[in-house]
């Protein structure tokens, strides 16, 4: 005990320093450690919150541009489809057009055909009745000098008869 | 020539103030001072203040966690207040002024210069304060964390040869408390003879690097301390099986 006296320790002394440690350590916690661990450990929350807030936004706009890709995609199949569809329909209304004006045009050729066909029969008709008409206009003009009248009318008869016969 | 007790600069009925007191409270001050002007201007978004005292604190506690895995947070605020406190205390010593300044005492061949502020750590009460408290709440943590029977048992054994380590271990206790104290009292208080020795030889320039040696000094007498007193603790509170396989690994 001798030698704490020469180093000058008292009592009093040593415990108002342990004292006033104690009060420091509490003060420090209260004022230094803790807040300054919370606000790290704060910080650090939030980095991470951001950080995560980031990947999410990542993959929200991955996904929205590969739901682009894919609308783009439908709406150029769509369209081709649309426009493939229009092409055919127009070929088969223009093949059905064309059939109709061919087959017109095929009915109206016969009609005249028909036409031209009744006509010339017609003619031929009338033709071969001024003939006969003629030829027996010329016959009796001809024979009524030269037979008498019953000679005449029998004459006549039968060349009728032939030419109309003939006919 | 300083002498090893502190002497009063005044009295406060039985309370001695002495020059060493006086320091302590000039350190409180200080870290109570920074410790508020921190918590008051703490931002999500740090400025440069607040980024050093993050990364003293981080680097702090990361070092407690790195020797006392999952018991950090009790230990670190002791870690850290003593590293502060005996660092402030430390280089407090080495301001212009200190241990310089005072008033003359005494006649004659007997008159010497007593400074009105000294290093808080040159004076034995401190640190054999800090010690003794370093002791107390290394103990009480102990028991806190792995319980009165498993405290005990470090002490107590039925086993002879078991009996004789904690016998051994007790001992041990008691001289921690001396090392410490004298470790830290004897660094200060012999820097601080060093540098009056060296200023009343030459007072321009010489003593510039003892000034830089008794600054780093100061530090690593701090984290002697501070270290000396983590590492007692996270020993104290390893439960026994826990201990052994460490040891094995």
């Amino acid at each position: 005990m001798e030698i704490l006296k020469t180093f000058g320790v008292d009592p009093i002394l040593l415990v108002a320093q342990i004292i006033n440690f104690i009060v420091i350590l509490y003060i420090l916690k209260k004022l230094l450690y803790k807040p300054v661990m919370d606000m790290l450990k704060k910080r650090e929350d939030v980095i991470k919150e951001g950080l995560k807030q980031a990947e999410e936004g990542k993959l929200t706009l991955e996904k929205a541009l590969e739901e682009e890709k894919k609308i783009l995609k439908k709406a150029q199949d769509q369209s081709k489809k649309i426009v493939d569809n229009a092409n055919e329909q127009a070929s088969a209304v223009s093949k059905e057009i064309e059939e109709n004006a061919r087959k017109q045009a095929d009915k109206i050729l016969e009609e005249a055909k028909r036409q031209i066909e009744q006509e010339a029969k017609d003619t031929e008709k009338r033709l071969s009745e001024n003939v006969t008409n003629l030829s027996i206009d010329i016959l009796r003009k001809s024979i009524s000098e030269l037979f008498g009248e019953k000679e005449q009318k029998a004459l006549v008869e039968k060349a009728i008869r032939n030419i109309t016969k003939k006919k | 020539m300083v002498s090893f007790a502190a002497e009063p600069i005044f009295r406060l009925g039985f309370f001695p103030v002495t020059n060493t007191v006086l320091d302590t409270l000039i350190v409180d001050g200080v870290l109570v001072g920074a410790a508020y002007y921190i918590k008051k201007n703490l931002k999500l978004i740090p400025g440069f203040f607040q980024n050093l005292s993050e990364f003293a604190i981080d680097t702090m506690y990361n070092l407690t966690e790195s020797v006392a895995p999952g018991r950090a947070a009790k230990i670190f605020p002791y870690f850290a207040t003593f590293l502060l406190f005996i660092l402030l205390a430390n280089w407090s010593g080495l301001v212009p002024g200190f241990g310089t300044i005072g008033f003359f005492e005494g006649e004659g061949a007997n008159r010497t210069l007593v400074p009105l502020l000294r290093s808080t750590t040159t004076d034995l009460n401190t640190t054999l304060g800090l010690a003794i408290f370093s002791a107390v709440a290394t103990h009480i943590l102990s028991i806190r964390i792995i319980g009165i029977k498993q405290y005990l048992g470090r002490y107590f054994s039925l086993n002879p040869i078991n009996q004789f380590i904690g016998f051994l271990e007790m001992i041990s206790e008691i001289t921690k408390v001396i090392s410490l104290s004298f470790r830290l009292f004897g660094n200060i208080y012999a820097g601080e003879i060093v540098l009056g020795t060296i200023s009343t030889l030459f007072a321009i320039a010489l003593p510039l690097p003892f000034l830089l040696l008794e600054f780093i000094v100061g530090f690593v007498q701090a984290l002697v301390f501070a270290m000396l007193t983590m590492a007692f603790m996270a020993i104290l509170s390893t439960p026994h099986h826990e201990a052994k396989e460490v040891s094995h690994a």
